[in-house]
Formats: C-alpha cells, sequence, structure tokens
C-alpha cells in the first residue's frame, strides 16, 4: 500500500488519520458501520464515507478539508442508525459536528447509547472558495499545511496562504473546537480559538447598520437564492423534510412565485424554526451555492436567546431547549 | 361556497363614522360573496330574521357578520344561522366597532378599514369547515379550595343542593381570618356565633368531605372533568381516633411557640388545637417545635393521649379526586407593617395590627378577652389607630384600598369604649370608606356616640416616650402637625394576596393580578367566572371584600356550579387542535409544549408514533401549532390557512 501522505498528497494529518484507523479497527465488529469522510475528487475536496467492513478502513482519513457536518445523517431518510437494540453505529465528529448530536440528543431524536463517536479535536476547517477565490487553481495535486501557511500544489506549481486566511468563517469564530461528546478522541484537545462572546462579532457589525442598510443588505443577499433548499438539507436540525412547508401544499405558506418575498419567507422561517436549537454548525452557510451568508440570520436569533434566556443550543444533552417548554412563569418576556 | 355578508350600522355606533353601505356594496363584488345588505341592528330579532331569510333565499353556505366584538354577539349569530341550517362554524364577524368605528373619526379611512376587514372574514370564511361538537359527562362533585366563610358558604350552599363537595383547608381547621375576629361590623355580633353553627354544619352534612391541613398539589383535566391531587400534610396525631380532648397540649414540654391563631400574642404549644371552636377539633403536631423530632427524645403527648392517637411516623398522603367544577376561596393575608421603619419597623411591642387587636379583644383570646397592652400587660387609656398601614400607598407598591379597615377600625373603638369606659381612642385617616348598608351610621356612632376622635392626615412617626408611645401626625383639616400620646397603637394593616396564592393560579390555569389577587372574567358581568371553564372564585382572594361581600359571592360561586351540573354532559369545544398523522414527523415537539397535557404519542400499525390530540383536554391554545415545525398539528377554527389566507386578503 502506498504512504498515506502520497495518496492523499496531504502530510500533516497523518497522524491523525493512522490513530482514526487504530481506533476503528478495534470497535468495528461491535458496529453496523461508521460514518466518516475521505478523500474527495482532487486533494481540495473529502467526502463523506460509510464503511462497515475492515478492509475498507483505510479509506477514512482525517484532515481540515474533513468539513461536512456528518451528524444528519443519523436522522435524515433514511437514517444511519443501528438495526438492532444494542447495537452502535461509530460516527466521527468536529467539535461543532459534537454539538449537532448533542441537540438531536436533546430533542430525543438519537439516543447516545446508539452511538460510537470519534472525536476529532479541530484546529479548523479549510474553505476550499476562499482558497480558490485567492489563488485560481486548476488540477489540484497536494495540499498540506506547514507551520502558520497552507500550501497548494497545482498543475502550475506550489502557492502558499497564511492558515488563518484559508478558514472557513465559521471556524474562526468557533469556541467549541473539541467534542463536547465523545467515546474516543483522535487526538489531544486544542486550545479554542475564541471565547463565546467573541462569537457574534459580525451580528454587532451589521446590527450598528441603518435599518435600510441592513434592508437592502439582505435584499441583495436573497435576492440571489435560487431556492435549492440546499442550506435546509444539509442542517443536521432540519428534520422535516420532505414535509417541510417550505414545500407541501396544505397548509400553504409558500407559492412558486419569484421574487424576493417568497425567498424572504423561506429564511424567516428556516431561522425561526432554528431559534435556540441552532448550534452554529455553518453548514447551512457552506453549502449555499449562491453564497449568501445564511448563517448568519441564525446567529442573531441565537444572539438574542443567550442574551435574554441565557441558553447554548447543543451543550448540554439535560437541557431543554427554551422554546420547546411552556412556562406561565417566564414573566419576563 | 355562497357567502353572504351583512353590515351593521349598530344604530348610530358604527354608521355615524362608517358608510356601511359603501362597505356592503364593496364586498358584494368579492368573489364568492352573493349576497350583501347592510342593517340598523343585526342582533335584533329582525335582525337575524333577516339573516336566516337570506340563507334560504340565496341558499348561502357561509356568513359574515361585520358589527361588535365577537366576544359580545357570536354567540348570538352562531346560534341565528345553525337555526337557519348551517354549521355555526361556517360563520365570520368582522369588528368594526370597537376595532373602526369607535377608535377613528375619519369616516372614509374607517370605510376603507371596514372593507378591509370583512374582505379578510370572507376570506377565512372560504376555508371554514363544519365542525362538531361532542358531550361528555359532569363529574357532579365540587372542589372548594379554602375554609374561611366564603369557602364554608359555597360549600354549604353547594352541599344544600346535594352535591358533593370536597373541601380543601391547607391550616388544621376552617374558619379563615373571620374565626379570629372578636366582633363583626356593623352589627358587633360576636363573630364565632355567627360563624360557629356554620363551621359545625360542614362538619356534619353528609355530602361534604372535609380535607383540613391539606393542600392541592396538582389539577389536571377541563370543566366537568378535573383530577385533582390533594396532599394531606401529616399531623402526627390519627385523626380518626383524636377526641379532641387536649390531654396532650397541657402535658406537652414545648411551651415556647407562638401562637398564629393568636397573631403571636402569646405561646402555644408543639402539639396544638389553635382555638376551643376548631373544625375539625383535633390535634396536630408542629415538627418545627417538637422535641421528639428536634432532640429525638420526649413522646409526652404520645404516652399521655388516651386513645393512642399520636403518630409520629406518619408521612404526607396523596388522594385524588375527581370533580367537575373548583370554587377558589382562599382569603388573604395581611401587610407585614414593619417594612415601614417610621412606625418602628415592627420593635415596638405595643405598635400592634388590627388583626392582634382583635384577638386581645376576643374572650377566647391571649389575655382572656381583657384590653391589656402585649408589654407590660396595663390596661391602655389612649388608643391610637392608624389606617392605610399598607393601603393606598404605591411607595410599597400597595396602592390599592383594603376596603374593610376603615370600618373595623371604627368597630375596634366601639369596643374599646365598652372594654374600657374611660379610655380615649384616636384614629389618624386618610379618608373614611364606609359605602355598605349601615356603613356609615355605624362610623358616625363611632365619632358621635362613643366620641372617638377622628383626626384626617397621615401618621409621619411613631416612636417611645417612657412607656407610652408618641404617635406624630398631620391634621390636614386643621392644617398643623399633631402628636398624640398612647399606650397603644393599632395599625389598620391592609390586605394582600394569600401566600402562595400565584402558585395556586398556575396550577388552576386562571389568572391574577399583579398583586396575586385572582382575575374574574368579567368585572362587572362574570364576577365569580374565572377565564378557566369550570372554576369560579369566592371571597378574598378575588380582591379585599368584607363578611357579607364574601358570603354573597360563596354563595353566588355556589349557583354558577349548581347552574353548570343541572345538566349531565357539557359540549366540548371543537375548535381544538388535530394532527395530521401524514404530515406529522413524530418529533414530539407539540407534547413537550402542550400546557395541558393534551398530546400523547398515538402508535400506528407498523410501530411508528405519531402524535395524538385528546380533545377533551385541549384548550385551544395552539402552542402546539406555533411549535410544530412541519404544522402538521393544526387549531381548528384557526388553521395556518385560515390565517394566512386573511393575512395575504391584507397584504397580497
Ligand atoms: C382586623 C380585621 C377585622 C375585620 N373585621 C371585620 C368585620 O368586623 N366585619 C366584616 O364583615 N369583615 C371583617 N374583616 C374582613 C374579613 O376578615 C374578611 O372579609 C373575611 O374573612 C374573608 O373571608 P374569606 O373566606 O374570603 O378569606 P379567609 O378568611 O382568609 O379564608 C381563607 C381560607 O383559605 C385557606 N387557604 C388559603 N390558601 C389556601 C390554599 N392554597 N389551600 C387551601 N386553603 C387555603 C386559609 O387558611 C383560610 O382558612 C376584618 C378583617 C380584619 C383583618
Ligand atoms: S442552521 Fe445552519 S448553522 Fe445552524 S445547525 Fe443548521 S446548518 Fe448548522
Ligand atoms: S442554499 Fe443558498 S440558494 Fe439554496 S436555498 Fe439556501 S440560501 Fe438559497
Ligand atoms: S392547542 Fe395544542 S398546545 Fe394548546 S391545549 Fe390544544 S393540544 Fe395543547
Ligand atoms: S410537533 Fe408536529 S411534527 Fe412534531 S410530533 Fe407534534 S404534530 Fe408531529
Amino acid at each position: 500500500m502506498s504512504l498515506l501522505s502520497e495518496r492523499l498528497g496531504w502530510i500533516v494529518f497523518e497522524a491523525e488519520t493512522k490513530r482514526l484507523h487504530e481506533l476503528v479497527k478495534a470497535v468495528l465488529p461491535e458496529l453496523d458501520g461508521i460514518v466518516g469522510w475521505e478523500q474527495g475528487f482532487d486533494a481540495l475536496h473529502a467526502t463523506p464515507v460509510f464503511v462497515n467492513r475492515e478492509e475498507d478502513v483505510h479509506r477514512l482519513m482525517w484532515s481540515p478539508l474533513c468539513v461536512h457536518n456528518l451528524s444528519g445523517y443519523l436522522v435524515k431518510t433514511p437514517p444511519f442508525l443501528p438495526r438492532d437494540e444494542g447495537r452502535k453505529v461509530g460516527i466521527c465528529v468536529k467539535g461543532c459536528d459534537s454539538r449537532s448530536l448533542v441537540a438531536l440528543e436533546q430533542e430525543k431524536f438519537l439516543g447516545r447509547d446508539r452511538l460510537h463517536i470519534f472525536g476529532i479535536p479541530c484546529e479548523g476547517t479549510v474553505d476550499w472558495r476562499r482558497v480558490m477565490k485567492k489563488i485560481p487553481l486548476r488540477g489540484v495535486s497536494s495540499v498540506r499545511r506547514e507551520g502558520p501557511e497552507l500550501k497548494v500544489e497545482d498543475s502550475r506549481g506550489v502557492h502558499s496562504l497564511p492558515w488563518e486566511e484559508s478558514l472557513a468563517r465559521r471556524c474562526l469564530r468557533c469556541a467549541h473546537p473539541n467534542p463536547l461528546v465523545h467515546d474516543v478522541l483522535v487526538r489531544d484537545p486544542v486550545e479554542p480559538r475564541i471565547k463565546k462572546d467573541e462569537a457574534y462579532g459580525l451580528v454587532e457589525e451589521m446590527d450598528q447598520k441603518s435599518l435600510e442598510e441592513r434592508l437592502a443588505f439582505w435584499s441583495a443577499e436573497l435576492d440571489r437564492c435560487i431556492r435549492c433548499y440546499a442550506c435546509r438539507n444539509a442542517c443536521p436540525l432540519c428534520v422535516c423534510q420532505d414535509r417541510c412547508i417550505v414545500e407541501t401544499r396544505d397548509p400553504k405558506w409558500l407559492t412558486q412565485k419569484m421574487g424576493i418575498s417568497e425567498k424572504f419567507m423561506f429564511h424567516m422561517i428556516h431561522s425561526l424554526h432554528l431559534a435556540g436549537r441552532c448550534t452554529e454548525c455553518g453548514e447551512c452557510e457552506r453549502v449555499c451555492p449562491m453564497e449568501i451568508p445564511v448563517t448568519l440570520m441564525k446567529e442573531k436569533l441565537n444572539q438574542i436567546t443567550r442574551e435574554i434566556l441565557g441558553y447554548e443550543a447543543g451543550i448540554d444533552s439535560q437541557l431543554v431547549p427554551p422554546l420547546l417548554t411552556f412556562n406561565p412563569g417566564e414573566h419576563e418576556l | 361556497m355562497r357567502i353572504g355578508v351583512f353590515v351593521c350600522q349598530c344604530g348610530t355606533n358604527i354608521a355615524s363614522t362608517v358608510d356601511t353601505d359603501a362597505v356592503a356594496q364593496k364586498t358584494l363584488m368579492l368573489p364568492d360573496v352573493v349576497y350583501s345588505t347592510s342593517y340598523m341592528y343585526t342582533c335584533s330579532e329582525p335582525g337575524q330574521k333577516e339573516i336566516q331569510q337570506a340563507i334560504a333565499e340565496h341558499g348561502l353556505q357561509g356568513v359574515v357578520v361585520a358589527a361588535c366584538s365577537p366576544r359580545m354577539h357570536e354567540p348570538t349569530f352562531r346560534r341565528a344561522v345553525e337555526k337557519a341550517g348551517l354549521n355555526r362554524y361556517m360563520f365570520e364577524m368582522a369588528n368594526i366597532r370597537e376595532h373602526v368605528s369607535w377608535i377613528g373619526t375619519d369616516r372614509e379611512a374607517n370605510t376603507r378599514k371596514a372593507c378591509d376587514l370583512v374582505e379578510m372574514a370572507v376570506a377565512k370564511l372560504r376555508y371554514n369547515q363544519p365542525l362538531f361538537s361532542s358531550k361528555v359527562p359532569i363529574h357532579k362533585k365540587v372542589l372548594v379550595i379554602g375554609g374561611g366563610v366564603a369557602g364554608i358558604q359555597a360549600a354549604l350552599d353547594c352541599a344544600e343542593g346535594g352535591l358533593d363537595v370536597v373541601l380543601v383547608e391547607k391550616k388544621t381547621t376552617i374558619g379563615g381570618r373571620m374565626a379570629q375576629l372578636d366582633k363583626t361590623f356593623p352589627t358587633v355580633d360576636c363573630s364565632s356565633c355567627i360563624l360557629g353553627p356554620k363551621m359545625v354544619d360542614v362538619s356534619q352534612k353528609e355530602n361534604i368531605t372535609l380535607l383540613a391541613s391539606s393542600e392541592v398539589e396538582n389539577i389536571s383535566g377541563y370543566v366537568g372533568n378535573f383530577k385533582v391531587d390533594v396532599r394531606k400534610k401529616a399531623t402526627y396525631v390519627d385523626w380518626s381516633a383524636c377526641t379532641g380532648c387536649g390531654a396532650c397540649i397541657e402535658k406537652c414540654p414545648s411551651r415556647k411557640v407562638p401562637d398564629s391563631f393568636n397573631e403571636e400574642l402569646g405561646n402555644a404549644r408543639a402539639i396544638n388545637i389553635p382555638f376551643p371552636q376548631a373544625i375539625p377539633k383535633k390535634a396536630a403536631i408542629r415538627r418545627e417545635y417538637c422535641l421528639h423530632f428536634t432532640k429525638g427524645k420526649c413522646g409526652v403527648c404520645k404516652k399521655i393521649c388516651p386513645v393512642d392517637a399520636v403518630d409520629y411516623e406518619m408521612q404526607d398522603e396523596i388522594l385524588t379526586e375527581d370533580v367537575g367544577a373548583i370554587i377558589v376561596a382562599t382569603g388573604y393575608d395581611l401587610f407585614d407593617h414593619s417594612v415601614y421603619g417610621e412606625y418602628g419597623g415592627g420593635r415596638y411591642p405595643d405598635v400592634i395590627s388590627g388583626l392582634q387587636y382583635e384577638r386581645i379583644l376576643s374572650a377566647s383570646g391571649p389575655y382572656g378577652g381583657h384590653i391589656k397592652r402585649p408589654s407590660d400587660g396595663k390596661e391602655p387609656r389612649d388608643i391610637v389607630f392608624v389606617a392605610c398601614v399598607g393601603s393606598r400607598d404605591a411607595s410599597v407598591d400597595r396602592p390599592y384600598c383594603s376596603g374593610i379597615c376603615c370600618m373595623y377600625i371604627a368597630k375596634q373603638a366601639i369596643l374599646t369604649k365598652d372594654h374600657v369606659p374611660g379610655s380615649n381612642s384616636y384614629v389618624f385617616y386618610m379618608d373614611i370608606r364606609s359605602p355598605g348598608k349601615n356603613y356609615d351610621e355605624f362610623v358616625r356612632r363611632a365619632q358621635e356616640e362613643y366620641g372617638v376622635q377622628y383626626i384626617r392626615g397621615r401618621v409621619g412617626k411613631i416612636y417611645p416616650r417612657g412607656d407610652r408611645m408618641v404617635v406624630q401626625g398631620a391634621d390636614t383639616l386643621l392644617g398643623m402637625q399633631v402628636e398624640v400620646e398612647a399606650d397603644l397603637v393599632v395599625l389598620a394593616t391592609g390586605v394582600e394576596s394569600a401566600s402562595g396564592s400565584r402558585e395556586l393560579a398556575e396550577k388552576l390555569r386562571i389568572s391574577y393580578d399583579q398583586y396575586g389577587f385572582y382575575m374574574e372574567s368579567h368585572p362587572k358581568l362574570r364576577p365569580v367566572e374565572t377565564n378557566t371553564a369550570g372554576v369560579y372564585l369566592a371571597g378574598v382572594c378575588q380582591g379585599p371584600k368584607d363578611i357579607p361581600a364574601s358570603v354573597a359571592q360563596g354563595s353566588a360561586a355556589a349557583a354558577k356550579v349548581q347552574a353548570l351540573f343541572s345538566r349531565d354532559t357539557i359540549e366540548t369545544n371543537p375548535q381544538v387542535a388535530l394532527v395530521n398523522e401524514r404530515s406529522c414527523i413524530s418529533c414530539g415537539k407539540c407534547i413537550q409544549v402542550c400546557p395541558y397535557g393534551a398530546i400523547q404519542w398515538k402508535e400506528l400499525r407498523g410501530g411508528e408514533r405519531k402524535a395524538e390530540v385528546l380533545p377533551s383536554v385541549c384548550q385551544g391554545c395552539g402552542l402546539c401549532n406555533a411549535t410544530c415545525p412541519c404544522k402538521a398539528i393544526q387549531l381548528l377554527h384557526a388553521t395556518d390557512n385560515q390565517i394566512l389566507a386573511e393575512v395575504n386578503e391584507l397584504f397580497g
């Protein structure tokens, strides 16, 4: 077998990937399968993979290109869950992804005892679109991190970019890089980049704008929405799927009418359904083909939830999300 | 759908600022509207006839009336369309009076708004569906919470009418505040002489179950079918054996127990019966003072009891009762005057509350009915009464009038003169409030026959001088400061909601005001009903009042229950939530938020679970619908489609 690093074009995270393979092999017989990531169509892309045979374990990998939050696979049709009582499935999670698992457990969509969680402390994931914008790449053959730099090799040679400038927005505002739930950790915990209080900088910046400016901003952004619903489909907490009210006819909340009002309405519904539930994993924004900052709307609602209710989603599986309780004593609201 | 629109002029109430004819004409242009007219008084009999005729002549399938608030006349019109053969839910009302004609004078704008509201009603009506109520049997048993005079009256009246009554009282005896009073205004008859027989009646009526030393723990269900859990608190005395002989009390060595029945004047024992006429007359141990519980030794009462009723192992018990209606009569507490630093902050033994003075006056009180001052037991000669202590004072968040103090001060001043003929009584007051029958005459008697000196003004300060108290205040009629030296100062402390009133209201799901008094359904027209069907109010728990008013309300609440129970079944409200199982994603969120516990899981044949609403428990609050992400759960008669139709009509 070729050296992992050669095959992946990836050097620095070889140790973690090896460790992951060992850990998976040790428990695979007890699992009904495991979902993780493998190399994608080029060195800049990873892709989700389901593994249930020992000979496929080598396909699993860990690198900052493992951008996907895999927890949605556990709840969306067909759910990737153990077939029998007492069995488990395995899942690889970063810090942010682990919060989705907590949130899903809080809402009783998942039982912790059905999962074997491989937790991966994360130093940030690379936003390939951000990289491509800085360096127009063609035929990427290898990507690696060398200290403070990201090195990318393509048909035209080796390019470098400051590491921080290659990271996704969600990662730059991440206060929970270490998985909050896990059965095993694949590497040692890392230092969080920021404290939670510092996570809402962009929201505060938006709040500084006048109402007209904000309306103009969101009108311009949402006007680009093509209602592909990728944001919704990627969200691990958007569990309604084909019963989602933006597509049902009864009740008829949205029409097929063109124009911004229906798009606006869709995003309001999406955001409000996630109020106090969204864990800010940033998947909705990552998958948007039109590069609309859709997580930002949820960040605003979460900031409000934090301020008024002192609650943060996906932290404690024993807590009940505030909008899922009715307490007549809450006079201050 | 064939829709008819009836625009009411309400005499000139609506017609003066809304062009009702124009509204009628404009709505005739709406799709599905086949008939429309305006009429002088649509709610009058001829007005209703006109609707019924139009239904017949034009084959109407739905009716919109644009008139007053549906709270006024929706039931009227629903009945009217029902008589003409339509389902009562094929009717909508647009409020163009309270929402339009009464709040704006611009005729043109008003007419436009009225048209909008009618259009919205029509838009909604297109989505209306006939709904049908079902009938559920009534549990003809009533729960009365609180055994003061109001609760006693309610219980007796219900029992008299043949109903089974459960009376829950948190103390070990019924009687409430009235049992603590000496005499009662305006007739000055002995309180326990008139209350006693009623209390005895309660214990003797076979259809009254008295649960003293008990509190309501939990309430579920709905009108006609409440399920109530009652916590019977451990008294450590087996009441089925206890004869109330009092031998245990005499021998109990724990003698420094504050006597709460005597308002902390004097001491009681750890095992106690609060007063001779107590009902039930049973002993109870206060654990926190009992040497057996605090020191682990003693056991005297257990040894002495001739019937071996003392049981230190007794535990709280939970009883469950099924009842069809609930009367709440939990009474009141009194303002704690120690918050007024200028009145001594509760430090001076000879500055006492009005209720303490009642106990002093009472022959069964701590001093055997002789007026003495608590500090040294001397008979006072000069007595000052201070009105409005913790009433009508926004600075202590008590802006309301307690309603009874002016009267009981006059009573207490009269009684003082009777007890101590040479004494002088002074009353500092703000206004005299004596609007009841023979009340003003009573106050005048105090002033004119009994020589009580009334000084109009607030008391600024009370402080000791030698062994007397100095009361400093303003006489606003003379425009000067006055100072009265007194042997005893009686503060007429105001009425407050009973402790725990808010918690109980949450259990009952009734509303309360900012001071904790329970809200009646309408201040004038529904004074004993609450907004929760089947729950009624009596006595001071609803607001300060005296004994005659409390008794009247007790009887009124009983009459309401009798009327409710005169039927065998009640019709359920079909405006409840309903789950569309095909869209339900089984997330369970609705189950979590429903405040009435009206939603449960239903297992389908394949083992799949779906939410299911119990229509008889659902109160139609709509929380589930707001929470359901895929809107699989809909509130009938206020479905998403109906509301969206209205919104789209307005903005579309
Ligand atoms: C000093 C003074 C003198 C007065 N003199 C007169 C007078 O001369 N004439 C007159 O007409 N009025 C007089 N009043 C007013 C009179 O006391 C009240 O109008 C009357 O007692 C009200 O009766 P009630 O049943 O509403 O309340 P209460 O007498 O307070 O009875 C309420 C009962 O409910 C019980 N309770 C409370 N909470 C609960 C619960 N959660 N569960 C179960 N039980 C509960 C309490 O223990 C109590 O037994 C006087 C008041 C005061 C303070
Ligand atoms: S709304 Fe976006 S950021 Fe929030 S949980 Fe869903 S995908 Fe993640
Ligand atoms: S992914 Fe982007 S384009 Fe697609 S629906 Fe969401 S916001 Fe619109
Ligand atoms: S409307 Fe829904 S939440 Fe409200 S009582 Fe009915 S079932 Fe419960
Ligand atoms: S909230 Fe809606 S989807 Fe969820 S269980 Fe209830 S009815 Fe079903």
